[in-house]
């Protein structure tokens, strides 16, 4: 960790040297300690060191942009000056307005010291432990065990000094057999509330309740989608839908589609960033301060999220959901949560009567037809039949084509436990997901194990 | 810099290490995006450091920083040594490493025209061009352009003697036409999607590539989407050509033969593969026409190097031959599992990863027929063209792979266009299906500049030679 006073100090003195106009520098930094374990031992264990500095300098509306990982004070003047050199060749961008002036946060606390002192030997203790559990069953251990700290800062000219040290531990688990595997997953600022033995007890739950199982043929079930399979549809509407760029772009599902009704009314879904119960991170890499946004209240379309270039092509306010700069994509929702329901989720499954249990999807792709937000993926780690309101026995792996606004328009039930699940923006937000039961959910194929 | 990595290897051998390596890699990445006629970004990023791995008892560590002082540097050997001894704590069988030669070496991409010499404004005025051509037509609601260049400075030094300098360029870009007509929306990319394609090789690469050239066509079937009809549900005959053919192959065929997954080292993430090891020298992968082959030394493809990152020299290695799996992409670590030695597959994504088994160039050997007369020899089918969705099961089995547009094929012609193109499949059930390939004429190296793999997510740069193939008997469309 550098630290919040050497960070802001340095970025500062570099700042009040810049030749253009609005100079920006954003800070990320820290340190990932991560051990990875597959056939029951640890194959890859690492720790990475690295820090990044990225400069916007703007001058008449044109904008460049450089980075370097050097933290030596002349190299980042030189990132500096480069970036105001590019702006020098860039055509003028009509949708820069300047940069965010200096405003209030909300404090959040998202740095524990346990958690980024957390050593090579902890994790590889805890992997241990979790390996020798499962010989007793005859089960293999796959899987990867993270504690990283970090550091982000923005700093701007018009005298804007951000500054958020985080720290974040992740698990995840796969037990398996010869002819099955099961599957639990853990994320938290705070290792000590990683729950190892119950992540344990699940994994090998579903590893040995899903082994030999049988074909099924595919075509429409209900099915019980648990949090990681919910979390990683959710993870590609984020892409395709929530930012501001596909839905200025109309291939957003929520393109055109303000107050009008998308989904099932019992379907809620919105980010926020500065709520704790997730994975908080206050600001965008603008330093503007994260809002609550909802995509989809009660099943009718809301707006999506907005940076400030964005922001100024649709002619509204930033929302707080800048990417780091140079980043293509646009504004992103990193920070989701889809409402709870009222219903546990064993009473969801008890009131399916012939259906099938999903523990997550793999190698999901959203890009069929955005518009529609029809996707495919596979079930893998733990697929299930449920017959007459009881888990049966395993099935094998099925592949999905749907569209999730219609899927997510049949809903049957949603629990009112939620998780935690990693997204592509792990360090500095997550999907918060419930177990959801969609009725005459699309299975389009099948695979052979 | 040589010198600090020879005292680092002196400290590690100090240590009594039983293997250990560094490297240090410094990226220049410079990439230009434009957009609807403004130029939405132009960056410049610098990085470098060094990576330090090891073997202590058996097990492996890895350590690296960005920090390249003497101290720092001798403090991160330390820490991957301390880092490799909790590994040991569940080692089962002690790493034992591939026989390799220690070479002391340099290589370098060869190009003409350095791409970070030539001025940034005629690059922009290339992009603003392609996207007033774009936008020329209506309907076209979004136009999107894009350029990268590489420059990656690479030494790699080791315990066993080995001393390998590399310096890489790389060079690539495409663009994407949007054309929107109420809620349909529909998308046509060129040379291919992904940002384009790639190779090592200079801004010649760029300049042969025809952006300017095929930008009204790219934008008139974007627009001609928006009206073609949905591509039926049917099971028949297809040709899919070669930027597709691409993917297939990277998904179908690449990762499978990875033989990390194989040994299922990354079943949690990216998964495992169908290719086991009992099938090696006698499943039928494809059909006696098929053969695929690993070449990083392939002129100007984007997996192509002098070594790998850990020291092994580029070759060529047969994966499918003759329609038989006969090889995997191999690491020093995994090829003594096999009986062979590495073929040099290790590549980290810069100096702050380790080193995995990643793709190079993995090429479908081109088959005798011409395009035009696979199209007039073909009765009833349909032609795919230009990757737009892609998913696979994690052992790489049921795939189903989506295009950007697909045309009817009657009677040895091409006749009507069909938006939404999806064709689905069993790995070995769709390459055994191949009946016919293209020759040479119709041959490419498409560079594929996103491949992800491992945790943390590593992006390699890999490519893969292609050219038009037909299948028979193909389930194309969703069930319902």
């Amino acid at each position: 960790m550098i630290g919040e006073n050497r960070i802001l100090t340095t970025l500062r003195a570099v700042i009040k040297k810049s030749p253009a106009e609005h100079t920006e520098a954003v800070f990320i930094g820290g340190t990932l300690g991560l051990t990875r374990y597959a056939n029951s031992y640890i194959h890859q264990n690492l720790t990475e060191n690295n820090t990044k500095v990225i400069f916007r300098t703007v001058t008449n509306s044109r904008i460049g942009v450089t980075s370097t990982n050097s933290f030596n004070k002349d190299d980042l003047y030189r990132g500096l000056v480069n970036s105001f050199k590019i702006a020098q060749h860039q055509q003028p961008n009509p949708d820069f307005k300047g940069l965010p002036m200096s405003c209030k946060h909300k404090k959040t606390k998202t740095f524990f010291e346990p958690t980024a002192i957390y050593s090579p030997r902890q994790r590889a203790e805890v992997i241990r432990k979790i390996c020798r559990q499962a010989e007793k069953y005859g089960i293999t251990m796959a899987g990867a065990f993270s504690t990283s700290s970090s550091e982000i800062a923005v700093v701007n000219s018009n005298g804007l000094a951000l500054y958020q040290p985080l720290t974040t531990a992740y698990i995840n688990l796969i037990a398996m057999t010869d002819t099955s595997s099961g599957y639990a997953e853990a994320l938290s600022r705070r290792v000590v509330k990683i729950p190892f033995a119950s992540l344990t007890e699940t994994a090998f739950k579903k590893c040995l309740d899903g082994r030999n199982p049988v074909d099924i043929e595919p075509g429409r079930y209900d099915v019980i989608l648990e949090p990681v399979a919910v979390s990683s549809i959710i993870d590609w509407l984020s892409s395709i839908a929530f930012g501001a760029k596909p839905y200025l772009e109309k291939t957003s599902f929520l393109s055109n589609k303000l107050g009008k009704k998308v989904m099932g009314s019992e379907m809620t879904i919105y980010d926020d960033g500065s709520d704790s119960s997730g994975l908080a991170f206050p600001f965008d890499f603008e330093g503007v301060p994260k809002k609550r946004v909802y995509f989809v209240k009660k099943g009718i379309a809301g707006r999506p999220v907005y940076d400030t270039i964005y922001a100024a092509k649709a002619k509204t306010r930033s929302t707080g959901h800048c990417m780091p700069p140079g980043f293509s994509g646009g504004p992103m929702a990193s920070n989701i949560f889809i409402a709870p329901g009222k219903k546990s989720k064993s009473s969801l499954i008890a009131s399916v009567k012939n259906g099938i249990l999903v523990t997550r999807f793999f190698y999901i792709n959203g890009l069929l037809n955005t518009t529609k937000a029809m996707m495919t993926g596979m079930t893998r780690d733990g697929t299930f039949r449920i017959k007459n309101g009881k888990i049966i026995g395993p099935v094998k792996n099925l592949r999905f084509t749907e569209s999730v606004t219609k899927a997510f328009s049949r809903i049957g039930g949603i629990s009112k436990e939620t998780q935690l699940v990693k997204n592509w923006w792990k360090d500095i937000g997550c999907c918060s997901a419930p177990t959801i039961l969609i009725k005459r959910f699309n299975f389009s194929g099948k695979t052979e194990f | 810099m040589r010198d600090k990595l020879k005292s680092v290897i002196h400290h590690l051998k100090s240590k009594k290490v039983a293997y250990g390596d560094i490297r240090y890699v410094s990226t220049t990445h410079q990439s230009i995006n434009v957009k609807d006629r403004v130029v939405e970004s132009v960056s410049q990023d610098e990085d470098s450091g060094v990576g330090i791995r090891v073997i202590v008892d058996g097990g492996w560590g890895f350590a690296a920083t960005s920090e390249l002082s003497d101290g720092e540097l001798i403090k991160t050997a330390n820490l991957a040594i301390k880092i490799a001894k909790t590994s040991a704590m569940t080692v089962k069988n002690k790493v034992r490493l591939a026989r390799v030669k220690p070479y002391i070496d340099k290589y370098s991409t060869k190009y003409k025209e350095d791409p970070f010499a030539v001025p940034l404004d005629e690059k922009i005025d290339l992009l603003l061009k392609v996207t007033e051509i774009l936008h020329a037509k209506r309907m076209i609601k979004t136009a999107e352009a894009s350029l990268d260049f590489y420059r990656i400075k690479k030494f790699f030094c080791s315990t066993e003697g080995a001393f390998i300098e590399q310096d890489i360029i790389e060079s690539g870009g495409g663009y994407m036409a949007t054309a929107v007509s109420g809620t349909e929306s529909q998308r046509r990319t060129y040379p291919s999607s992904h940002r384009g394609d790639f190779a090592c090789a200079g801004y010649e690469f760029i300049r042969q590539m025809g952006l300017i050239e095929n930008a009204e066509r790219v934008a008139d079937e974007a627009v001609a989407l928006l009206k073609a009809p949905v591509c039926p549900a049917t099971e028949t005959t297809i040709i899919i050509t070669g930027s597709q053919m691409a993917l297939q192959i990277h998904e179908s065929c690449g990762h499978p033969s990875e033989l990390d997954r194989v040994l299922g080292t990354e079943i949690s993430l990216a998964g495992g593969s169908f290719m086991t090891l009992d099938k090696l020298g006698r499943f039928k992968y494809g059909s006696p026409i098929v053969n695929i082959v690993a070449d990083s030394t392939i002129k100007g493809g984007l997996g192509t190097f002098g070594y790998d990152d850990e020291g092994v020299k580029a070759c060529r290695t047969n994966i499918i031959k003759e329609g038989v799996l006969v090889g995997y992409l191999t690491s020093r670590e995994t090829a003594p599992l096999i009986n062979a030695v590495s073929n040099g597959c290790m590549r980290a994504d810069g100096w702050s990863k380790i080193p995995l088994i990643r793709m190079t160039n993995i090429n479908l050997e081109p088959g005798e027929w011409e395009y035009d007369d696979l199209i007039a020899d073909t009765k009833d089918g349909i032609l795919f063209d230009t990757n737009k969705t892609w998913s696979i099961d994690d052992r790489r089995l049921n795939f189903q792979f989506g295009t950007e547009v697909a045309w009817q094929i009657k009677n040895g012609k091409k006749v009507q266009m069909y938006k939404n193109p999806i064709y689905t499949g069993i790995t070995p059930q769709f390459w055994n299906s191949c009946d016919a390939i293209c020759n040479m004429n119709h041959w490419h190296i498409w560079g594929i500049p996103s491949c992800g793999k491992g945790e943390p997510m590593q992006t390699a740069h890999v490519a893969h030679g292609a050219s038009p193939c037909r299948f028979r008997n193909i389930s194309v469309g969703v069930r319902k």
